[in-house]
């Protein structure tokens, strides 16, 4: 198949498909993609996809730029693709032969870009990178032994808490889950919410649901429905309680914290990409715990990874970036500063930004007692975007009343089962 | 040689993605193919949808949706052409004002409509403050309000355009069939009834499919508003096309039920294009 029907292909194929579904994405390959080189050199622009809109994050994006920029004759251009479109438009666009030099994307989404051809392979780099020590395993994403993309650093949740509320109740930030429960029920009482998730049919609500999950036993290499079940059960009792709102379910990750950030709810299950948020918005106390959890609970470490693209023109300099900025013990150090990331080095780890800052402590403890990989490694590549959804979308029909615990987890298992294998 | 470039802008725009969308729907097509050569599996994605359990509910949905949309948009649209019939300030102002609302694009129009329609919004804290409620309206986190309240959504999104139509068809009625209805005693229901209604009804018929495809393309309220939630609940055709082709990047899949949607569609085009054809013969 030549390139230009390939692109024809590729190009008829979203626009069938966008006709049928309507959907407001535009087309693929646009907004500052780079043409495909067939390695000669390149215009000394790093074109750079992500999908930030936080200004936080937007800074953090500007700060690398700048930081880039004043370390060498180029320059960076942020384009900014909203993250539902962000996948489908990079699988399109490679199929087009064109793409971003770099592309900064959710780290669970690296086996859907790297089977559709989007990243370039980072071995050889990887293997001359003088750092490549620094890295644990965990923030590098492999695809059939090649690597295709590393996390910068890594992103979590943890259980955010207006002390003001616990002061006025009485209670400590809870450690264990009957803590956790008698504290959201004190603050219904006191007229308050009892905390804020996501319950978002998609990826974000998987996300979310994970801890819980896990907490009641349900693992993705054995998928049992009934811990499952026990998993949404215990939540879906949140909802009942009237601790937790079944408009949750109408929520992405932004909008309960805005929610917890308003003063009304005793906790937000949120990310520690958050902090900037709450520095800005929140004109009352709060502190962060790790999740309740027991031993069999797990919390994803996410977080985005960092990528050449596939028809990258010019994968050298685009390698300079990641160097310069996402990979650069300097650079890291502006994470946690911008948008409180937890830098994925182990030196930059140690570093004074991250250690003397309460507020990441709890996150540090989190990915020492519950890590997990996420995706989780034992759901094969080519399944991941169908179980979060799978998932996601279980989650959501428990918080929503659309089905009860039990339905909900005996329908995703049976589908887990024929995805995961 | 002057249709040559609308067929062409036609055949590359339209015919193509179509055929295309055709081929990847009878194709196993995910995001490590979709770059390279389909493979043929004849109606194994549409056998697949089914077996899933997500077709079947999401086509009930969808005509459920459709009918909401439809309904809403006909009758709320007429009635308004009714009663902005008049020329005159108000009547000018109210018509922009539908304008705006028609030209909003759907993602502003919905977000707005979300805002508007959760627990903190404008409806249920007059419906809380006024007493008629005690609790707020689940409107998008019910299972059942959830489709309603975006179907109710999408119509309202589309009343404007219909009351454009049938405001213009209303216009093109003599005065002097009024003023002799009038004379003769004739109500107000009775004028609409005996005049307004038949006068329209070719206009109705052509509006009644347009509104009908515009039901059954239903995918960016939903996008916005609830992104196919609670759980499945207001998965439609088209919004479980894109969940299948662009969340599970199985294209085939997408493609499969997107095609389902399509068919609906093209029996409304030609039911469509032959009321075309015989107001033409009519006129």
């Amino acid at each position: 198949m030549n390139a230009r029907r390939t692109s024809l292909i590729a190009l008829a194929a979203a626009g069938a498909l966008g006709l049928a579904a309507c959907s407001g994405g535009t087309s693929a390959g646009g907004g500052g993609g780079s043409t495909s080189g067939s390695g000669g050199e390149g215009d000394g622009v790093v074109t750079v996809w992500h999908y930030f809109s936080d200004p936080n994050q937007v800074a953090l994006m500007d700060a690398y730029k700048e930081k880039f920029e004043s370390e060498n004759d180029a320059t960076v251009e942020n384009v900014y693709v909203p993250y539902d479109q962000m996948n489908s438009k990079l699988v399109s666009a490679a199929g087009a032969g064109t793409g971003p030099d770099v592309v900064v994307f959710n780290g669970a989404d690296a086996a859907t870009l790297a089977l559709g051809g989007v990243l370039a392979p980072l071995d050889e780099q990887w293997a001359d990178f003088a750092d490549a020590d620094q890295f644990p395993d965990s923030v590098l994403h492999s695809v059939d032994d090649q690597l295709y993309a590393v996390q910068g650093y890594v992103n979590l949740l943890g259980l955010w808490y207006n002390q003001d509320i616990l002061d006025e109740i009485g209670v400590e930030p809870p450690t264990t889950m009957a803590e956790l429960e008698d504290a959201m029920a004190a603050a219904k009482d006191a007229g308050y919410g009892g905390i804020t998730l996501s319950g978002l049919p998609q990826s974000q609500g998987e996300w979310q649901a994970y801890p819980w999950i896990t907490d009641a036993g349900f693992d993705y290499e054995n998928p049992d429905a009934d811990a499952l079940a026990a998993g949404f059960e215990r939540v879906r009792g949140w909802v009942d309680n009237g601790w937790l709102t079944q408009e949750a379910v109408t929520w992405d990750q932004t909008v309960p914290f805005q929610q917890f950030a308003a003063g009304k709810t005793a906790f937000a299950q949120n990310g520690n990409w958050q902090i900037g948020t709450a520095e800005s918005d929140a004109d009352f106390a709060y502190g962060v715990v790790p999740l309740p959890l027991g031993d069999t609970g797990g919390v994803y470490l996410g977080g985005e990874g960092e990528g050449i693209g596939a028809h990258a023109d010019d994968p050298e300099l685009a390698w300079e970036y990641l160097q310069s900025t996402y990979l650069d013990a300097k650079g890291q150090e502006l994470a946690p500063d911008l948008v409180g990331s937890i830098p994925s080095r182990a030196d930059t780890a140690q570093a004074d930004v991250v250690t003397s800052n309460d507020l990441l402590d709890p996150f540090a403890r989190t990915i020492a007692d519950f890590g997990a990989s996420y995706p989780a490694t034992s759901i094969p590549p080519a399944a991941v975007a169908d179980v979060q959804l799978t998932v996601g979308q279980a989650w959501s029909a428990v918080i929503g009343g659309q089905q009860t615990p039990q339905a909900a987890a005996d329908q995703a298992v049976a589908a887990l089962k024929s995805q995961i294998g | 040689m002057f249709l040559l470039p609308a067929a062409l802008f036609l055949g590359l725009f339209s015919l193509y993605p179509l055929v295309q969308l055709v081929r990847m729907a009878v194709s196993q097509v995910t995001a490590a193919t979709l770059n390279a050569d389909w493979v043929f599996t004849g109606l194994d994605n549409v056998r697949r949808g089914f077996e899933t359990g997500q077709t079947g509910p999401a086509i009930s949905r969808t005509l459920v949706f459709v009918v909401v949309v439809t309904v809403l948009g006909m009758l709320v649209g007429f009635g308004a052409a009714i009663a902005l019939r008049t020329t005159g300030r108000w009547s000018a102002w109210l018509l922009a004002l539908m304008v705006f609302v028609w030209a909003l694009p759907p993602v502003v129009n919905g977000s707005v409509w979300k805002f508007l329609l959760n627990d903190a919004g404008l409806l249920n804290t007059v419906l809380l403050s006024t007493g008629l409620r005690e609790t707020p309206v689940p409107f998008l986190y019910d299972q059942h309000w959830a489709l309603f309240s975006v179907a109710f959504v999408n119509a309202f999104a589309v009343i404007p355009f219909n009351t454009l139509v049938f405001r213009a068809a209303l216009m093109t009625i003599d005065p002097e069939v009024f003023e002799a209805a009038q004379l003769d005693g004739a109500s107000k229901w009775q004028q609409i009834r005996h005049i307004m209604v038949p006068s329209v009804r070719p206009t109705t018929l052509v509006l009644l499919i347009l509104t009908l495809v515009y039901g059954f393309r239903s995918f960016d309220f939903i996008y916005v508003m609830t992104y196919g939630g609670p759980g499945t609940a207001t998965n439609t055709l088209p919004f479980l096309g894109y969940l299948q082709a662009f969340v599970r990047y199985d294209y085939g899949l997408g493609a499969a039920t997107s095609a389902l949607a399509v068919v609906g569609v093209l029996v409304l085009a030609v039911v469509y294009a032959r009321s075309i054809k015989r107001e033409e013969a009519d006129g």
